[in-house]
């Protein structure tokens, strides 16, 4: 009886041993944790709705050069979507950021940007990096809600992981409402005080509470209240389309 | 009366022998069990030494929690593991894992330096939330390997419950992550 066992078991084994290489896991490699990345804050729970990315927030990459924060492509493109509630972390003019490392990728650089800025860049010269990875970055001014996108360059590929983060720079820690605003609101958003007040011009005024059809200014553009809610700072205008449409 | 109930009990246990020697004919694992197994029971014996240090010696006793149920949870697993790979006369490490620690296969283990830095690590608690968000983000992809490419449906199945329990485990950590 034994022996019947292990021949087909062996067989079965050898036959299956070609396919070894096909159901190797990805390789996938790095993520921000803190402050946390679009990925992270799928992968915590904090943002629904985001799909496999859930599985592998360490495996957005992509092609070197991107300015997206899935890398381009189609794979993951909800880390792009703007409309989504991404939380932005209270943040002041210099941040530290944190990564998680699945794999230890040899490494040219790590860049950090805001917009086409480019805030810092580490170069590795080709290390491979420890247990753990984090840089301390200046924001450069910037201030309001940002979305930093951090790359880091493999030495020895093509590809690049990317990571974007979304911060709310020299303000209160706050989140973007949650409810789309298809819907009607039913209440209001959270109406924490704001502590900084972002330096602009325009009517919009963190404190004040808009209706649906407030028309406000902000940089000189204007702007319609599509969600009733008392504004706070990270909530200007042009960084939340859920609540502020330009006219 | 008590002869009846030898011979049942006598029945039963030819029964249960022969049951036993059935499955036997039909090994219905794959080479994506063993290889899920054989990473998963390195995965463990590696992840013990990160959770064992922070279940020790980390501040925040949410963290302590979690290391603590990580422990209880791969020593149960770890049981597991063994004993389809004896059943099945398969190794209990891959042939080849010296081969696969030399090329890529090294870049997603824990090295022993990793645990060396984490010893002293200052500070300790992000530095072993780091390492544990990647050791079980390494693991999630095993079992999810599994999820996909395995044969035996009750490995299939806790693999399922793995990527579950570490995915439960990864949020609460990037919770933690977040707040420090």
């Amino acid at each position: 009886m034994r022996r019947r066992f292990a021949l087909p078991a062996l067989t079965i084994a050898a036959t299956a041993a070609s396919l070894l290489v096909a159901v190797a896991p990805a390789a996938a490699h790095g993520y921000i944790s803190s402050p946390p990345s679009r990925q992270a804050n799928c992968a915590s729970g904090a943002v629904a709705n985001c799909g496999d990315i859930v599985y592998e927030p360490q495996s957005v990459e992509a092609p070197k050069g991107s300015t997206q924060c899935n890398g381009g492509g189609s794979r993951f493109a909800v880390l792009n979507d703007t409309s989504k509630a991404w939380p932005a972390a209270a943040a002041g003019q210099t941040v530290t950021f944190n990564w998680v490392l699945t794999a230890r990728h040899s490494t040219s650089t790590w860049e950090y940007f805001i917009g086409g800025t480019l805030l810092a860049s580490f170069n590795d010269g080709g290390a491979q990096p420890g247990a753990t990875k984090s840089h301390t970055v200046s924001m450069k001014g910037f201030t309001g809600r940002q979305t930093v996108l951090a790359r880091w360059n493999v030495a020895d590929t093509n590809n690049a992981f990317y990571s974007c983060v979304d911060l709310n720079i020299g303000g209160g820690s706050t989140t973007t409402p949650t409810t789309p605003p298809t819907t009607a609101p039913t209440t209001a958003p959270p109406t924490t005080a704001p502590t900084t007040a972002p330096p602009a011009s325009g009517t919009w005024k963190a404190g004040t509470t808009y209706q649906v059809g407030s028309v406000v200014t902000y940089n000189g553009i204007s702007y319609r209240c599509r969600q009733a809610h008392t504004a706070i700072a990270g909530w200007e205008p042009p960084n939340v389309p859920a609540l502020w449409q330009a006219v | 009366m008590a002869s009846r109930l030898i011979r049942l009990a006598l029945l039963l246990t030819l029964v249960a022998g022969c049951s036993a020697e059935q499955p036997a004919a039909t090994p219905a694992f794959n080479s994506a069990d063993v290889m899920f197994l054989q990473m998963a029971l390195e995965q463990i014996a590696e992840g013990d030494q990160v959770a064992a240090l922070t279940e020790a010696r980390a501040t925040d006793p949410a963290l302590r929690e979690i290391s603590t149920e990580l422990r209880t949870q791969w020593h149960e697993e770890d049981g597991t593991f063994r004993r389809w790979l004896l059943g099945w006369q398969q190794p209990l490490t891959a042939p080849d894992s010296a081969d696969a620690h030399e090329g890529h296969g090294a870049l997603h283990m824990l090295r022993p330096t990793d645990v060396t830095e984490l010893k002293t690590a200052n500070p300790f608690d992000r530095t072993a939330i780091s390492l544990l968000l990647g050791h079980l983000g390494n693991c999630v992809e095993t079992s999810r390997m599994e999820q996909t490419a395995g044969a035996y449906p009750p490995t299939r199945a806790l693999a399922t419950t793995l990527t579950t329990r570490r995915q439960s485990q990864i949020q609460r950590l990037l919770k933690l992550a977040a707040a420090s």
